[in-house]
C-alpha cells in the first residue's frame, strides 16, 4: 500500500473550523483536486475517547452514501495520531453567493438550488438520516455549478421510536420552533424548516430569522408566522422548554417575499409550517407546482460564481490570448479564435 | 376612453385598458425619486411583481443591477414635473437591447395604460358602429306599415306601447336629463335668442329637400320590426290616417329622416353620458 501522505499534494490553505483544519490538495494518483479535512486531535481529555466524535459521524455516514449533490467522501487515512478525511473539492459555498452583491439570484438560480438541495436530502431521509446541520454554509457549489450538502457532522440516524436526541442541533437561526422548545424526538421536519429558511434567505439576501438567542429566535419566528395555539399545534404545551409567548398576528409571506410568486409562496407556507407534521418532506416539495411552472432552473454552467472566482477563471482566457498573439503575431488565424 | 373604474381590481385580467389606479395618501408626495415606488406599490393592478425590479428590490440589491438582467423590467421613460410621468414595461434581452411590452401615463397621480393603435381604433369602431346601430334602431320605431298605404313615418304617436324601444329611451331620458336641467339666465336667455335670430336670418328654413335614398334602403331591410309595427297598427292605424299628408311616401320619409336625425343626436349625448344601455333583453 502506498503512503497516503504523498498521494495528496497541499496546494492551499482553505480554512479552519472547531475540529478540523481543511486543505486544498492535489490528488497525484487521479490527478483532481480534493479537499483535505484534517481533524484535530484536541485535548488531551478528548483525546482518551479515540477519534472525534463529528469526525467519525462523517466517515460512518458519507462511507455508505453516493449522491450526485451529497458531498463525496473519497478517502480517509491516518497519519501518526491524526485522522484526515478527503472530499470533492467545491469552488465555493451558498453563504458567500448569497453576500455577494454583485450577484442577483434571479428565480431560475434560486429553483436551481432548492432543486438540488432538495433531491439530495431526499435521498439522505430516504436513508433515514437527518442531516441537522442545514444552512448556506453547508451547502458546497462547485465551478460547474453542482451543489452538494457538505459537513455532515452532526448528521444522525432517525426514526428509532425509543432513542432519544438531543436538541441542541442546527445553526439557530435555521433551527426549527420545536427544537427550540426542546423537542428530544423529531424527524425530518428539522431539515425542513432549515431548508424553508434558506429559501427565504436566497431571496432576502439577507438572513430571514436573526435570532440572537433561542428566545428571541421563537419570538421572530412567531413574529411572522403567528403565535400557534394549542389547536394549531397539539402537543406543543407538552414539550419541555415550552414558554408562553404574546400572541402575534401571522403576516402574509407575499408581502415579505414580494416579488415571489405564488407557487414559491405555496412552496415556502409548505417548508415553514410551524407545526411540524404539517410540513411538506423532500419528495413533497419537489412535486410541488413551483418545480414544474416556469421558469426553468438554471444550467449549472449559468449559475452565478462570486466574483473572487470569476477573477481567476477570466485571467486564464488572457493568458493564454496574450501567448497566442506572441506566436502568431497578430495575423487573422488569431481573429478567428476569438 | 373608457369610464376609469377605479378600484374595480378583477376587471384587470379582461382589459387593463379599461382600468385606472391611484393611492390617495401618495399623491402629494410624488416626485421623480419616487415615482417607481408608487407605481410598484402592491395595490396597483399594472404592476406585475415578478419583474427584475422587484426581484432586486428584494435582494436588497442596486437598482444599477436592472441592466445585467434579462427578462421583464419597469423603466422611467419620461417625466414632465409634477404631472406627467410615463413608465415603461419592458423585456430586457442584453444590457443594450430591450422590447418595449406597454406604457403607462400617470397624470395627477391617477396610473393607465396607454392603449394600443389597435385599441383605439377597435374602440372608436366600436362605439360608432353602437351609436349608428342605435339611431337605426331609433329611426325603425318611427316606421309604420300598412298594406294599402305602404310605409310612412310617424313621429307624432310616441304613446306608450307603441315601440318597446322608445318607451326605454323616454323613460331613461327623462330620469337622465331632467335632474340636470338648470334655470338659465336672464343673460343666457336674451344672448340664446340673439344667436338664433340671427342664424335663421343668415339661413333661412329650406322648404324641400333631397332625399336621402339610404334611408329608406335600411328601413327596408330591418323587416324583423315590421311585424312588430303591424300588430300596433290596428290600434294606431285611424289616428295616423289623419295626420298623413297626401305627398307622396317618398318625400315623408325624407322629413321623417330630418327629424329623425335630430333625436339622433340628442341620443348620442344620451350615450355619452351613461354605459351602453342593455337594449336586446328589453327588445
Amino acid at each position: 500500500m502506498e503512503e497516503p501522505i504523498l498521494r495528496y499534494e497541499k496546494i492551499d490553505f482553505l480554512g479552519e473550523g472547531q475540529f478540523a483544519t481543511v486543505y486544498k490538495a492535489r490528488d497525484v494518483k487521479t490527478d483532481k483536486i480534493v479537499a483535505v479535512k484534517k481533524i484535530k486531535i484536541g485535548s488531551r481529555l478528548e483525546a482518551q475517547d479515540g477519534i472525534n466524535r463529528t469526525a467519525l459521524r462523517e466517515i460512518k455516514l458519507l462511507q455508505e452514501l453516493q449522491h450526485i449533490n451529497l458531498i463525496g467522501l473519497l478517502d480517509v487515512f491516518g497519519q501518526k495520531s491524526n485522522v484526515s478525511l478527503v472530499f470533492d473539492f467545491m469552488d465555493t459555498d451558498l453563504e458567500i453567493i448569497v453576500k455577494d452583491n454583485s450577484i442577483v439570484l434571479t428565480p431560475a438560480n434560486v429553483k436551481a438550488y432548492m432543486i438540488m438541495t432538495l433531491r439530495g436530502l431526499e435521498y439522505l431521509h430516504q436513508n433515514w438520516i437527518l442531516h441537522r446541520d442545514l444552512k448556506p454554509n453547508n451547502l458546497l457549489i462547485n465551478r460547474e455549478g453542482i451543489l452538494k450538502i457538505g459537513d455532515f457532522g452532526l448528521a444522525k440516524a432517525f426514526g428509532s421510536p425509543t432513542r432519544i436526541n438531543t436538541h441542541q442541533v442546527v445553526t439557530r437561526w435555521y433551527r426549527s420552533p420545536e427544537l427550540l422548545f426542546g423537542a428530544r424526538q423529531y424527524g425530518t421536519g428539522v431539515d425542513m424548516w432549515a431548508i424553508g429558511c434558506i429559501l427565504a434567505e436566497l431571496l432576502l439576501r439577507v438572513p430571514f430569522l436573526p435570532g440572537e438567542s433561542d428566545l428571541d429566535q421563537l419570538s421572530r419566528i412567531f413574529q411572522v408566522f403567528g403565535t400557534p395555539s394549542e389547536e394549531t399545534w397539539p402537543g406543543m404545551k407538552g414539550l419541555t422548554d415550552y414558554v408562553q409567548f404574546k400572541q402575534f398576528p401571522p403576516q402574509q409571506l407575499r408581502h415579505i417575499f414580494s416579488a415571489a410568486g405564488d407557487d414559491l409562496i405555496q412552496l415556502m407556507e409548505s417548508l415553514l409550517a410551524l407545526y411540524p407534521p404539517n410540513r411538506c418532506d423532500c419528495t413533497q416539495a419537489l412535486q410541488m407546482t413551483y418545480f414544474s411552472n416556469k421558469p426553468a432552473p438554471s444550467v449549472g454552467s449559468k449559475l452565478p460564481m462570486p466574483s473572487s472566482i470569476c477573477k481567476v477563471e477570466t485571467e486564464k482566457p488572457s493568458l493564454k490570448r496574450k501567448l497566442l498573439e506572441n506566436i502568431d503575431g497578430g495575423s487573422l488565424a488569431k481573429r478567428l479564435q476569438f | 376612453m373608457m369610464p376609469g373604474r377605479i378600484g374595480n381590481l378583477p376587471l384587470a385580467a379582461e382589459n387593463p385598458l379599461g382600468l385606472s389606479w391611484h393611492d390617495s395618501a401618495w399623491i402629494p408626495l410624488l416626485s421623480p425619486s419616487n415615482i417607481m415606488d408608487y407605481f410598484s406599490e402592491r395595490s396597483n393592478p399594472f404592476f406585475d411583481r415578478t419583474c427584475n425590479n422587484e426581484i432586486v428590490k428584494m435582494q436588497r440589491l442596486s437598482m444599477d443591477q436592472l441592466q445585467n438582467m434579462t427578462g421583464l423590467e419597469y423603466i422611467l421613460l419620461h417625466v414632465q414635473d409634477p404631472i406627467l410621468y410615463v413608465i415603461r414595461k419592458q423585456h430586457r434581452h442584453s444590457p443594450t437591447q430591450a422590447t418595449p411590452l406597454a406604457d403607462y401615463y400617470i397624470i395627477a397621480g391617477i396610473v393607465y395604460q396607454a392603449p394600443d393603435l389597435a385599441s383605439v381604433l377597435n374602440s372608436r369602431l366600436l362605439s360608432a358602429v353602437h351609436h349608428l346601430q342605435c339611431s337605426f334602431e331609433e329611426t325603425m320605431s318611427y316606421s309604420r306599415y300598412h298594406p294599402s298605404k305602404g310605409y310612412w313615418w310617424d313621429f307624432k304617436a310616441t304613446k306608450p306601447g307603441l315601440s318597446p324601444y322608445s318607451i326605454g329611451q323616454s323613460s331613461t331620458k327623462d330620469a337622465s336629463s331632467t335632474p340636470k336641467e338648470e334655470p338659465s339666465t336672464l343673460f343666457q336667455r336674451q344672448r340664446v335668442d340673439m344667436l338664433l335670430a340671427e342664424l335663421v336670418r343668415q339661413f333661412p328654413l329650406p322648404i324641400t329637400q333631397t332625399t336621402n335614398q339610404s334611408n329608406g334602403v335600411t328601413v327596408k331591410s330591418e323587416n324583423s320590426t315590421d311585424k312588430n309595427a303591424e300588430k300596433t297598427e290596428s290600434n294606431v292605424n285611424n289616428i295616423t290616417i289623419k295626420q298623413e299628408p297626401v305627398d307622396p311616401p317618398v318625400s315623408d320619409m325624407t322629413n321623417g329622416g330630418l327629424q329623425g336625425h335630430a333625436e339622433i343626436k340628442t341620443e348620442i349625448k344620451q350615450e355619452n353620458m351613461k354605459p351602453p344601455p342593455e337594449k336586446k333583453p328589453r327588445l
